[in-house]
Formats: structure tokens, C-alpha cells, sequence
């Protein structure tokens, strides 16, 4: 079967300024349909910037990204932006809820930018199984920092997209919400068969992974 | 979302939909009030039954906003003309504690222009401080025969009410209008009855021959220019500050999206990840200044009708004229400013980088 995601030989550089900082040095990369993948590294080695890449929300220096088929960057910006809303679910680590809307309304919120394709039945089986069913009525503020990061997978997931892209997804939680949200990704995974690629700093949460990808300085230096 | 977003920011908004308001309101005033004191003078100026008007050179189009006299001799020429029938002087001053015209006018050749007043109690002058005011006048400030008013630092007893419609609302003998102007033999204005309305033309050509660069035009025309929406000198004045209350608005609106947008930048980086296309974005923040001015508008169309109440009270002899059409125009400026307005504040908010917005503080 063809990957979901494949790479070749991907470059980004930031400019700031004369000074260019290469982020991504070479990076190639397949993953499979319905893997779990977690990305691991020290600061500042890229894994963000790939994140950010094979998600189609920064365009590379150079190489190319096949996703689903898709050569994600010969796609025009409005394409891109189409094609990414229906196949890809990022979470963050910072939530990144909007905190005048309660729980519920963040999740319609999703449904309503992706608008039809996404299955309005959906969202009882998302909220019910991440166990945030009786926290729909509150606001962000009013929620623990795990149920937001649940409430924020729900959004990623509301809509069936193919891949779910974590960054750092438990680096905000204390270790009790951190293995509750593990064990959700992993539900998601299993159940909906959504194929995730999640970068964390913690071995533990790496653990729950199908596959670890080790990376250094720009550069994938294991799989 | 955009309900949350307009609720959450109490002062932003009250301060954007005041803005439209007042931009709302004071086109509406404006134009209104123009065109209601238009309309009423002109109606009173045709009311005269008079058929030409001579001014000196350059001459206002409003009556009474230049003096510019001419000499009342000049009267004696105009009657000598053919197919002039008579001809009176006028005196124009302006009393500025009651916002009025008042006209100094001279009984017997008035007579013979206008055919005379229609005294309703009372009767003509009788001695150089009588007054005669009309009975709007009378009504509005409670005005009896008998009466001193004070005006033009005078006291002026009130020897008659008249019939409104002829010309001003306040009327003092000539003589006394020009003492006081300290301006002997002068005139503001003449108005000439022909023997027949059909030589209206062959005057104003006698006149133009004898006079080449007075202002002489027939009544008639002086009125549709008046009532006519294209006058030139009112246009001008309209649009100047028409465009200065579409400014306010259009600048309120501009920074309130403005601060609006980095205020939010996170927010956006938030709906760009979720897959918000730049024509959502903006949608949803032209959508935002859109409900802001529609709120403005009803505002200031409540504020209108406040202002009204208050110019009425104030000024109980001013007219403020509305039209369905200037409402509607009022409305439409509003709409077009705040979406300029909102515009390029939009237009950067969908261009953000939603990388770099995720990672704005
Ligand atoms: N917008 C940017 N402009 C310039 N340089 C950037 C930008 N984003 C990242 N970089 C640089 O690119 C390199 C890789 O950054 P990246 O955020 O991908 O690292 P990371 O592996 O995610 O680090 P961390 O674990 O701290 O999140 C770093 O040197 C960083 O300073
Ligand atoms: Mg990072």
C-alpha cells in the first residue's frame, strides 16, 4: 500500500535577515496509513519545522511532500488549505482552544470551517469516548489543562482527517493528565484508524508509539 | 463567534457603533436641516407673489448671509423700467440671539408688490419700533399685539400678527432697519412685481443691460434653485461634511479591526490550523464591522430623531426635513465606510502566517 506521508529529501531554511538558519537538513521520511509515529529530539533539532511542513502550514526550501497521493506544495495556497482541513488534525501543546467559546462550540467551530464531509453524528462518539461529554458547556478557563488538551483532540478529530499531527501534546500536563491523553491518541488511533504523528520530549510518551523517529540537528538519525 | 467577539469588547464596540452613529446622525441632520431651511425660505420668498429679485454683485445664494447693500435709489430705476410694475426694498439683519432674519421693509411699495399682508390681530407699524411677526413666530415664543420683544439690542413693540408666508417671519420698518445698520438709503435686496408675470424676462433683461453685474434672477428660478437637489453652493457644503462623518466612521472602524486583529493574532493562527480559508477570515471580520455599523446605523437613526427634538426645541421655527432617501443614503455611507474600513485590517489577517500566529503572544 502506499504511505500516507512521504518525503524526499526535505530542506527549510529560515532567513532572518543575512543570517539563514537551516531547521531541516535532508529529511526523508514515509509513514503508513494508520501508524502511530512520535518524533523525538532535542531543542531546536527541527521537529516542529517538520511538523509544520508535512502539515502544509510552512512551505519547504526545497523537496517535496507526497501526502495521501498529494504533492502538498504544487497545490495552490487555497488548494493546500482545502486539502489540509480535510486530511489533517493538528493538536498543540499550548491547546490553542479559543477562550470565548465553550468546549462545545470549539468543536462545532471545527465542523462548521470543514463544512460538509464531516459527519454531524461524529460528535457524540468523539466526546463521549475522550470523556469530556459533561465538560461541553465550559469554557477553556474553567477546564484542566488535560481536559482542554482532550477537548483540543476532539476538534483535531472531529472530522475523520487522516493524520493527526501532535506537537508536544502532553508538554503542558502533569504526569496523570499525560497518560490520559496517550491513552486517548492511542484510542484514536485504534479506533477511527487515524494515522498519527506525535513529537514529544518525554520516552514515556514515546512508548505508546508504533515506531520512534530520532532526530538531530535537522536530520532523521534513526527510525 | 463573532457575537463572543463583539460582546467580550463592551467599550470597543459602544465606541465603534457610537462612532457610526454619530456619522449617521449627523449626515442625516445635516442634509435634513438644509434642506428644511431650503425649502421653507424658498417657499416663503414664492410666497411674496413677487417675479424678480435684484442683489448686488456676488451676492449669496442665501439670502441674508452677505449684506453687500445696494443704494435704495437704485429702486427708483427699476420702476421706471417697462412692464414694472413695483418695486420694493429690503433691508436684511440678522439677529443672532434668535437665529432669525428679521426685514426691514418699506409698507407702501411692500403693499404694492405683495399685495399686503394678511394681519391676523393687529395692524401695520405705527412708529419706528413697531415689529410685525408672523404667526408661526407669534405661536412659538408666545408673541402678543402690544408686546416688547427685544431685538437687535431694541426693544420693539408688536404692532400686528401676520400670515406666514411672505418672505421672513420678522418684519421692522425700512428706516429703522438701516439706522440701525448705520447705512442710510441702502437696500439688500429689491423685489419687482412685473405688470404681468409673462415680462418677467424682458425685465431681467433691462435690469442685466442697466446693471451688468448684479445678481438678478426671477423668483421663480431662485426657488428651484433652492429646492433643487444639484445646487452647487449646497452640494459643496453637504458633501464636505458628509465626508467628514463618513471619515469618523470609516477611521473608528478601521482601528477598532485593526487593534481588533492583533489583539487576536492567536486566534487566527488557531483558524488558519483548522483549515479557515483566507476568504473565511474575511468574511468573519467584515462580518464583525458589518453588525458594528448596522448596530450604528439604528443608533443613528435614534440619535437623529433625538437631534431633531432637540434642534425643534431650541429652535422652534427651524424645520429639519427627512427624506426616505437620505436615510437610506445615511445608511449606505455607514456600510460602505465601515467595510472600507474593515477592509484592509481583513485583508492582513488573512494573509497572516499561521505558523508565526501560533506562536504570537
Ligand atoms: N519562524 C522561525 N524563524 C526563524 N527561525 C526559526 C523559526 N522557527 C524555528 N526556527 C529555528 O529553526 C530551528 C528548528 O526549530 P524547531 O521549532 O523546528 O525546533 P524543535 O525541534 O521543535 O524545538 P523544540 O523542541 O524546542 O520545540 C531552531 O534553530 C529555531 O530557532
Ligand atoms: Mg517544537
Amino acid at each position: 500500500m502506499e504511505p500516507i506521508i512521504a518525503t524526499q529529501d526535505l530542506e527549510k531554511v529560515y532567513r532572518i535577515g543575512r543570517v539563514s538558519i537551516p531547521a531541516l537538513r535532508g529529511v526523508s521520511l514515509t509513514v503508513e496509513e494508520g501508524e502511530f509515529v512520535a518524533v523525538m529530539g532535542p531543542s531546536g533539532c527541527g521537529k516542529s519545522t517538520l511538523l509544520h511542513v508535512l502539515g502544509g502550514l510552512t512551505r519547504p526550501t526545497s523537496g517535496k511532500v507526497l501526502v495521501d497521493g498529494n504533492d502538498l506544495f504544487a497545490l495552490s495556497d487555497a488548494e493546500r488549505t482545502r486539502f489540509r482541513r480535510h486530511k489533517i488534525g493538528f493538536v498543540f501543546q499550548r491547546f490553542n482552544l479559543l477562550p470565548t467559546l465553550t468546549a462545545r462550540d470549539n468543536i462545532l467551530l471545527a465542523q462548521h470551517i470543514q463544512g460538509d464531509g464531516c459527519n454531524p453524528h461524529r460528535f457524540e462518539t468523539v466526546t463521549n469516548m475522550l470523556g469530556i461529554a459533561d465538560k461541553l458547556a465550559q469554557r477553556p478557563n474553567e477546564l484542566s489543562g488535560g481536559e482542554q488538551q482532550r477537548v483540543a483532540i476532539a476538534r483535531a478529530a472531529i472530522c475523520e482527517p487522516k493524520i493527526l499531527m501532535a506537537d508536544e501534546p502532553t508538554g503542558n500536563l502533569d504526569s496523570e493528565s499525560s497518560a490520559v491523553v496517550l491513552n486517548m491518541m492511542r484510542s484514536v488511533n485504534q479506533e477511527f484508524r487515524q494515522t498519527i504523528l506525535m513529537i514529544t520530549h518525554n520516552p514515556e510518551a514515546a512508548a505508546v508509539a508504533d515506531r520512534i523517529i530520532e532526530m538531530r540537528d535537522g536530520q532523521i538519525i534513526s527510525k | 463567534m463573532i457575537a463572543q467577539n463583539i460582546l467580550r469588547r463592551p467599550i470597543r464596540t459602544v465606541i465603534s457603533v457610537l462612532a457610526v452613529g454619530i456619522e449617521v446622525s449627523m449626515v442625516m441632520l445635516v442634509v435634513g436641516l438644509t434642506h428644511g431651511m431650503l425649502h421653507d425660505s424658498a417657499q416663503r420668498i414664492g410666497g411674496l407673489g413677487a417675479d424678480v429679485m435684484v442683489q448686488a454683485p456676488h451676492a449669496s445664494m442665501f439670502l441674508g448671509m452677505t449684506s453687500a447693500p445696494m443704494p435704495v435709489k437704485l429702486g427708483d430705476y427699476f420702476a421706471r423700467l417697462d412692464h414694472v410694475k413695483a418695486v420694493t426694498p429690503v433691508l436684511f439683519q440678522f439677529d443672532p440671539s434668535g437665529v432669525s432674519l428679521i426685514w426691514g421693509i418699506d409698507m407702501k411699495t411692500w403693499d404694492r408688490v405683495t399685495g399686503g399682508f394678511a394681519y391676523l390681530r393687529g395692524g401695520p407699524f405705527t412708529g419706528p419700533y413697531d415689529l410685525l411677526v408672523d404667526n408661526w413666530y407669534a405661536r412659538q415664543n408666545r408673541v402678543r399685539v402690544g408686546q416688547v420683544v427685544k431685538l437687535l439690542n431694541h426693544g420693539f413693540t408688536v404692532s400686528g400678527i401676520v400670515e406666514h408666508g411672505k418672505g421672513s417671519r420678522l418684519f421692522i420698518p425700512l428706516q429703522t432697519a438701516e439706522s440701525l445698520a448705520e447705512q442710510q438709503n441702502r437696500a439688500s435686496i429689491f423685489f419687482i412685481k412685473c405688470t404681468n408675470p409673462g415680462y418677467t424676462d424682458s425685465v431681467i433683461n433691462a435690469i442685466k443691460k442697466l446693471l451688468p453685474n448684479y445678481t438678478v434672477l426671477s423668483v421663480q428660478e431662485y426657488m428651484s434653485l433652492l429646492t433643487s437637489n444639484d445646487l452647487p453652493a449646497l452640494t459643496d457644503f453637504i458633501t464636505v461634511l458628509v465626508a467628514i462623518a463618513v471619515t469618523i466612521g470609516f477611521l473608528v472602524i478601521f482601528l477598532s479591526m485593526y487593534t481588533t486583529i492583533a489583539e487576536r493574532t492567536r486566534e487566527i493562527g488557531i483558524l488558519k490550523s483548522l483549515g479557515a480559508t483566507k476568504g473565511y477570515i474575511i468574511e468573519l471580520i467584515l462580518e464583525e464591522a458589518g453588525i458594528l455599523s448596522l448596530a450604528g446605523i439604528v443608533a443613528g437613526y435614534l440619535g437623529t430623531w433625538a437631534g431633531r427634538m432637540l434642534i425643534h426645541r431650541a429652535f422652534p421655527t427651524v424645520t429639519v426635513e427627512f427624506t426616505a432617501r437620505w436615510a437610506v443614503w445615511a445608511a449606505i455611507l455607514a456600510i460602505v465606510g465601515s467595510f472600507i474600513g474593515a477592509l484592509y485590517p481583513a485583508l492582513r489577517a488573512a494573509q497572516l502566517d499561521p505558523v508565526d500566529a501560533l506562536a504570537y503572544e
